[in-house]
C-alpha cells in the first residue's frame, strides 16, 4: 500500500494540526456507553448473537435493513417500484403481477439475509416495518417468502408510524409519513394507532418526481454536446440550447435532481409578491458555462433561451404541454405560474451533465441540462397545493386527521406532530409544512389562498373548515422541525424541534430497532402458526377438488388492522372475496 | 439473443409442470445449468432460490482476512461494527473503490534536505483513492500509524463510530423506555386475565414486552384538556410516560443536516451539483447528516461470507467451500452439471445467415438472428452425457396451452393470445448417448471413427443428412448426441420463440443393495437396474420478426 509514491496533496501539512488522534476525546463518550449498567445487562442476552432481530423496512422504492439494537440500518438500497397504488384489472394479469412480486421480493429478501446481513434466516426473528396502508397481498407475499423460502422463526408486523414515534421517545403523537406513494397522517395515542382517523393523500415522492419531470420538460434547457471539441468555443450556449428531450430525463436523472438539487422554499406570500417584484430577483447568478467567453449574464441567457422557446417553438410548446406532459392547462396559465414562481425564487440555476439521447448521439461528451433555480425551489409546491378534495395537500392531510380525532385528544396530538419519510428529507420541507399548517388554519375562513371554484357564483357562506382547530394554533408543535419558528410560550409549543436528530427517513427503522431491543413491538406471527394455516388451507383445497390448487388465498392469520372487529351489524370478513377464487381456466377461457 | 436452453427447478412446489413460457414470471423458474445443484438424497434439481444458505465463514473481500464468526457475533459488545473489516480496508465514499493508506510527504527542512524517513513513511497517514483522487485528509481524517497494524487502524476509526450520536441517542431511548415497559408489565401482571404470571417472575422484560402494547390505555378516562398543562404530569404521573429529553435534538445547530435553515441556504446558493453528496452517500446514516460532498467519511469494507448451501427438504449439504478464504475449492460440490445432460441448441439456418451477413459486413447482431414468421426452421439440440454410463433420452415438447384453455376469444387483440402459433417437431423415439469417458479412453474409438466418420466424405454425409432429414438423430460422437428438430412458425406469429421441453433419461442405477428403492440416484458405477429421471427445460430460439417488419428492416439497413 505504501507503494503509492507521492502524496497527492503537498500543501496538506497543516492537516496534522487538525488531525483527530486525541484519544482523550473518546474516553468520555466511551465511558458514557459503558457507564450504564443497563446497557451491559441487556447486552448479555446476545451472547450468541442471534438474539437481535432483523429489522426490515420495505418501502415501495427504498428498503432499509439491519439488526435491532443498532442505531442505524446496515444497508439502505433502492428497489424497483414493487407495488403501486393500482393493480391490474384482469385477474390473470393480477396473478402474474403477484407472481412477479413474489419473485422479486424473494430475490430481495434472500440478498438481504445472505449478502447484506450475512446471517442465517432460520435463527433470526424478523420485525417487518409495515405502513398502515400496505396492501394485504404485499404483506402476504412477504410472509410467504419469509416463512416458506427463508423459514424465519417469526415475523412481527409493526406499524411504521408507531415506530417513528418510538424513535423520538414518545408513544403519543400525530405522525405524518411522507413517502414515495402516499403521505399518510396517523394519530397515535398511548401506543395505540387510531387507524380510523388515518388520512392519506397521493401527494408524495412519486408525484413530486412526475411534477419535476414535467417542469423540466417545459422550462428546463438542454445543451447538446458540442459537435466537435474545437467548435464548442465559437458557438454561444444560447444558440445551442434546445428543449429538453424526454429521453434525457431518465428516472435516475430525475431522482438525482430531486435528491441533490431540490429544496423547499418559504411559503409564497401574496403581499411579498409586490416587494420582490421591485428588486431584481434574477440578478446575475454564476453559471459555469463551458469556458467560452465570459458568458452573458444568466438572466440574458435564460431570456434568450426563453424567447427561443416561445417564439420559434411556440407550436411545439403547446404540443409538449398537452401530449407529453399531460398538463391540461393552457400555456398562459403555465407561463403565469412559472413567472410567479420565478419571482419567488432566488435559487441559482444549476447545470447537470446528462447522457445525450441515443438518437442525437452526434456530439462529443455529455450534454448539459440547465435546471432553473425556481424549479429547484418551487418544484415541491405541488405537495402544498391544497384545495382538491381527493388530493389534499400534505398540511391539510394532517389537519383533516386532527379534525377526526376526538376533541379531548386534539391538543395533545397537535403539540406532538412528527414528520417522517423520505420526501420529508428535502431541505426546508418540515419548516415549510409547519408554516403551511398555520396558514391553512388561518386561511380556512377567509379562503384567500384558494381561488373560487366557480367565479360566476357568489362564494357560499363562509365554510370555515378548520375553525375548531384555530384555538390549537399556539400549541401546534412539529417535534422534529429543525428550524422552529419563535416559540409561542405554551408548553406544547416548546416541544417544537425537541425530537432527537434522527433523519426523518430512517425514523421508522430506528423505532423498529428500538422495539426489537426492548423485546416488544407489533403482533408476532410464528412459523408454527403460519404452517398450521398453510396445512388447513391445503386440506380445504383438497376437499374442494374443483378449486385450482395453485390458488392464492390471503391467509387470515396475518395480522391486519383493516379486519379489526367491526361495529355490530357488519359481519367480519374472514376470507378473501370470491372473485379471487375463479380458476385460471375459467378466467382465461370465456 | 442467441438460442439457449435453461433448466427448470420446481423449487419445492407441488406441481411438476413448469409455468408456461410466455409468462414474464416464468423466467425465474428456469436457470442455466451451471447455476443448479443436484440433491442425491431427494433425487432432485435444486436452484439458488430454494436452497437454504448457511454462513460458513466471514472474510474481507479486500485483504482476504478471515474473521472468525465468533468475533463477528461477539464484537458487537464492544461496539465495533462487526460486519466491517477490522483491518485497513476502506472504501472511497465517492466511487466505492478501495482506498489505500498513503503517507504524507517527508517534511522539508529549511536547508532543503529531507529528513530521513522511516520505511513506512511520514506519520500523518491518510486514505487515498487511486481512482477518483479523494483523500481522507479533506475530511480531516488522518492516522498516526500506517497500514498493517490492525489494532491502531480500528481504534482510529472506532473513535468516530463510538461517538456516533445515533447509537448514544439510541441507548438513551432504551433507558427511557425500559422503566416504562417494566411498569406496564407490573400493572398488567395485576390483571387477573394475564396468564403470564409465573412467566413474569422468570423474565420481567419479556412479560412486560408482551403486554406493552396490549395494556389498558392509561389516562384516557381521566384525561381532561383543561388540566393538561399543569395537571397532566401530576395526575397521570404513574401511567404517563415522562417527557423524553433528547441528547441532541433536531433544532440544535439550527437543524443543519436535517433540512433546516442552513441547509436551505446552502441549497439556494448552490453553484454546482457536485457539491452535494448523492443520496446513496447519505442515506444509510440514520442521523442528521451533512448534505455536502466535502463532509463524507470513508466507508469501511463490509465483510463477505462464504456460504454453504443445503437442500431445502433433506438438509443435505449441496455445496460447501473449503475453510480458507484464499481457497477457491469446495469440500462438497453436487452440481447438476455432473448429473443431468447438458443441452445446447443452435439454429443452423440462422447461423448460416449470420455468417453470410457477416461476410458482407453489414449485419447487426439483431438482424442476424432474425426468425421470420411464416417459415419453418430446423434446429439442433446437442446433448452431452455427464454420466459414466450410456443413457437413453427421450424429448417431449410440452404443449404451451392445455387444450380447451386458450387465452380466450375475449382478448384476441392481446399479444399473448397470438403468442403460441408455432409448432415444434422433435424426434419421438428415445435415442442413446454414449457414456462419458476421460479423453484418453476415446483413442481407440477415434481410429475407428476416423474411418467412417471423419473421412473426406464426412461433410458430404452430413450435408446429406441435413438435406434428407431435419428431425431425428443427426450425429453421435463420444458422449454427445445431436438431434434435429423443426419449428414451423405461423404467419402472424410474433414475440419470443420459446417452448418448454420435457427431457427424460434412463440410465443404469447403481444402488448397491437397492436398500433405498425409492431414491434412485444417477451416478457413475454400474449395477444393472434402470432408472428414469425427468426434468423440464425451456428452449429459447430467438425473437420472431413478423413478415412485414422484417422486410422493412431489411430495407432500412
Amino acid at each position: 500500500m505504501s507503494t503509492v509514491p507521492v502524496t497527492p496533496r503537498h500543501a496538506r501539512q497543516p492537516s496534522a494540526s487538525v488531525h483527530v488522534a486525541t484519544p482523550a476525546s473518546r474516553v468520555p463518550s466511551g465511558s458514557m456507553v459503558h457507564a450504564s449498567p443497563h446497557y451491559q445487562t441487556t447486552r448479555r442476552h446476545s451472547l450468541y448473537g442471534t438474539e437481535d432481530r432483523v429489522v426490515i423496512d420495505p418501502g415501495s422504492r427504498i428498503w432499509k435493513v439491519g439488526f435491532s439494537g443498532e442505531g442505524r440500518p446496515r444497508d439502505v438500497f433502492l428497489v424497483d417500484s414493487l407495488w403501486g397504488l393500482s393493480r391490474a384489472a384482469e385477474i390473470a394479469d393480477r396473478e402474474e403481477e403477484d407472481r412477479l412480486l413474489e419473485i422479486y421480493v424473494r430475490a430481495q429478501l434472500r440478498s438481504v439475509f445472505h449478502d447484506i446481513l450475512l446471517t442465517d434466516p432460520k435463527s433470526r426473528k424478523v420485525i417487518l416495518v409495515e405502513h398502515p396502508l400496505l396492501p394485504v397481498y404485499v404483506k402476504d407475499t412477504f410472509a410467504r417468502v419469509l416463512f416458506g423460502n427463508m423459514q424465519v422463526p417469526s415475523i412481527s408486523f409493526a406499524p411504521s408510524h408507531l415506530l417513528s414515534l418510538l424513535s423520538v421517545g414518545r408513544i403519543t403523537g400525530l405522525v405524518l409519513d411522507c413517502g414515495n406513494l402516499e403521505s399518510t397522517a396517523l394519530p397515535i395515542f398511548s401506543a395505540r394507532p387510531l387507524f380510523p382517523q388515518l388520512r392519506t393523500t397521493p401527494l408524495a415522492g412519486a408525484r413530486l418526481t412526475a411534477h419535476l419531470r414535467a417542469l423540466l420538460l417545459l422550462f428546463g434547457t438542454y445543451l447538446p454536446p458540442p459537435t466537435s471539441l474545437s467548435g464548442s468555443a465559437s458557438i454561444p450556449a444560447a444558440t445551442r440550447s434546445t428543449r429538453v428531450p424526454q429521453e434525457v430525463l431518465t428516472d435516475a436523472v430525475i431522482e438525482d435532481i430531486k435528491t441533490r438539487c431540490c429544496f423547499v422554499g418559504d411559503p409564497l406570500d401574496a403581499s411579498a409578491d409586490m416587494q420582490i417584484l421591485g428588486t431584481p430577483s434574477e440578478d446575475p447568478m454564476d453559471l459555469d458555462l463551458p469556458p467560452s467567453e465570459r458568458a452573458p449574464s444568466e438572466s440574458d441567457f435564460s431570456r434568450v433561451s426563453h424567447d427561443l422557446d416561445s417564439t420559434a417553438a411556440s407550436s411545439g410548446f403547446s404540443v409538449v404541454s398537452r401530449s407529453q406532459v399531460g398538463l391540461a392547462r393552457n400555456e398562459s396559465h403555465l407561463e403565469a405560474l412559472a413567472n410567479m414562481y420565478k419571482r419567488h425564487s432566488t435559487a441559482t440555476d444549476l447545470q447537470l451533465k446528462v447522457t445525450p439521447p441515443a438518437t442525437q448521439q452526434t456530439g462529443t461528451g455529455l450534454g448539459t441540462l440547465v435546471i432553473p433555480g425556481w424549479v429547484r425551489e418551487r418544484g415541491a409546491e405541488v405537495l402544498f397545493e391544497g384545495g382538491d378534495i381527493d388530493e389534499t395537500s400534505v398540511a391539510e392531510t394532517i389537519l383533516d386527521s386532527l379534525l377526526k380525532v376526538p376533541v379531548d385528544l386534539r391538543r395533545t396530538l397537535a403539540c406532538s406532530i412528527l414528520i417522517t419519510g423520505g420526501t420529508a428529507m428535502l431541505p426546508g420541507f418540515i419548516q415549510r409544512l409547519h408554516s403551511e399548517l398555520l396558514r391553512a388554519i388561518a386561511s380556512s375562513a377567509s379562503s384567500a389562498g384558494r381561488p373560487p371554484m366557480r367565479p360566476d357564483r357568489p362564494r357560499p357562506p363562509a365554510y370555515d373548515r378548520y375553525a375548531v382547530l384555530r384555538p390549537l394554533v399556539p400549541h401546534l408543535a412539529v417535534l422534529n422541525n429543525p428550524s422552529p419558528p419563535p416559540p409561542t410560550g405554551t408548553r406544547g409549543n416548546a416541544q417544537t424541534g425537541k425530537a432527537p436528530a434522527f433523519a426523518p427517513a430512517t425514523m421508522p427503522w430506528v423505532g423498529g430497532s428500538l422495539a426489537g431491543s426492548l423485546k416488544t413491538g407489533g403482533v408476532e406471527l410464528s412459523r408454527e402458526k403460519w404452517d398450521e394455516a398453510a396445512e388447513e388451507e391445503r386440506q380445504s383445497a383438497r376437499e374442494d377438488a374443483s378449486e385450482d390448487m395453485q390458488r392464492r388465498v390471503i391467509r387470515n392469520v396475518l395480522p391486519d388492522w383493516t379486519r379489526m372487529p367491526l361495529p355490530s351489524g357488519a359481519p367480519p370478513v374472514t376470507r378473501a372475496p370470491a372473485p379471487v377464487h375463479i380458476p385460471e381456466t375459467a378466467a382465461v377461457g370465456a | 439473443m442467441a438460442p439457449n436452453v435453461s433448466y427448470h427447478c420446481p423449487c419445492l412446489s407441488d406441481s411438476t409442470v413448469p409455468p408456461p413460457p410466455h409468462h414474464l414470471s416464468s423466467s425465474s423458474s428456469f436457470h442455466p445449468l451451471h447455476e443448479l445443484f443436484f440433491c442425491e438424497e431427494c433425487d432432485a434439481i435444486r436452484c439458488n432460490t430454494c436452497v437454504s444458505v448457511e454462513v460458513s465463514g466471514y472474510y474481507c473481500p479486500n485483504c482476504l482476512f478471515e474473521v472468525p464468526s465468533a468475533s463477528v457475533r461477539a464484537e458487537k459488545n464492544r461496539r465495533v461494527l462487526p460486519y466491517l473489516c477490522a483491518r485497513n480496508c476502506f472504501l472511497c465514499p465517492c466511487c466505492r473503490n478501495t482506498l489505500s493508506v498513503v503517507p504524507s510527504d517527508p517534511p522539508e527542512t529549511d536547508d532543503g534536505r529531507t529528513l530521513p524517513v522511516s520505511a513506512v513513511g511520514e506519520p500523518p497517514f491518510f486514505l487515498y483513492c487511486n481512482y477518483c483522487r479523494w483523500d481522507s485528509a479533506e475530511v480531516d481524517i488522518t492516522f498516526e500509524k500506517p497500514t498493517g497494524l490492525a489494532g491502531t487502524c480500528t481504534a482510529q476509526l472506532q473513535k468516530f463510530e463510538d461517538s456516533a450520536p445515533d447509537s448514544l441517542e439510541f441507548e438513551r431511548l432504551k433507558e427511557h423506555f425500559e422503566p416504562f415497559l417494566l411498569r406496564a408489565g407490573a400493572t398488567s401482571s395485576l390483571n387477573p386475565t394475564t396468564s403470564a404470571h409465573s412467566h413474569h417472575h422468570v423474565n420481567p422484560v419479556t412479560a412486560a414486552a408482551s403486554s406493552a402494547l396490549a395494556r389498558d390505555i392509561p389516562g384516557v378516562a381521566k384525561y381532561t384538556p383543561a388540566q393538561s398543562t399543569s395537571g397532566r404530569r401530576s395526575k397521570g404521573a404513574r401511567d404517563e410516560m415522562p417527557e423524553y429529553k433528547a441528547r441532541v435534538d433536531a433544532s440544535s445547530s439550527k437543524g443543519a443536516g436535517l433540512g433546516g435553515e442552513p441547509d436551505v441556504e446552502f441549497m439556494r446558493r448552490l453553484e454546482t451539483v457536485s457539491e452535494v453528496a448523492s443520496l446513496e452517500q447519505r442515506w444509510s446514516s440514520s442521523w442528521a447528516v451533512s448534505l455536502r460532498l466535502s463532509d463524507i467519511k470513508p466507508l469501511r469494507m463490509p465483510l463477505h461470507s462464504r456460504k454453504s448451501k443445503r437442500c431445502p427438504s433433506c438438509r443435505h449439504i449441496l455445496i460447501k467451500p473449503e475453510q480458507k478464504a484464499q481457497s477457491v475449492r469446495y469440500k462438497i460440490k453436487l452440481v447438476a452439471a455432473n448429473y443431468i445432460p447438458a443441452i445446447t441448441v443452435s439454429m443452423p439456418a440462422v447461423a448460416e445467415r449470420r455468417a453470410t451477413l457477416n461476410g458482407q459486413a453489414t449485419a447487426s447482431a439483431a438482424e442476424a438472428s432474425l426468425i421470420q414468421a411464416g417459415r419453418s426452421y430446423p434446429f439442433h439440440l446437442a446433448l452431452t452425457n455427464p454420466l459414466y454410463d450410456p443413457v437413453q433420452v427421450r424429448l417431449q415438447v410440452q404443449r404451451q396451452l392445455p387444450a380447451g384453455a386458450p387465452r380466450g376469444a375475449d382478448d384476441e387483440g392481446t399479444e399473448k393470445a397470438r403468442r403460441p402459433p408455432f409448432a415444434v417437431t422433435l424426434p419421438n423415439t428415445a435415442f442413446p448417448i454414449a457414456a462419458f469417458a476421460e479423453a484418453w479412453e476415446y483413442e481407440d474409438d477415434e481410429d475407428m471413427l476416423d474411418d467412417d466418420e471423419f473421412g473426406p466424405e464426412r461433410g458430404a454425409r452430413e450435408k446429406d443428412a441435413r438435406k434428407n432429414k431435419t428431425v431425428g438423430v443427426l450425429e453421435r460422437r463420444a458422449n454427445v448426441t445431436i438431434v434435429g428438430g423443426e419449428v414451423l412458425i405461423g404467419k402472424d406469429a410474433r414475440g419470443e420463440l420459446k417452448f418448454n421441453m420435457l427431457v427424460s433419461y434412463t440410465y443404469r442405477s447403481d444402488d448397491p443393495l437397492a436398500e433405498d428403492d425409492v431414491k434412485a440416484t444417477p451416478s457413475r458405477r454400474n449395477v444393472p437396474e434402470m432408472k428414469t429421471f425427468s426434468f423440464c427445460t425451456i428452449v429459447s430460439l430467438g425473437t420472431i420478426v413478423p413478415r412485414e417488419e422484417s422486410r422493412s428492416v431489411n430495407v432500412d439497413l
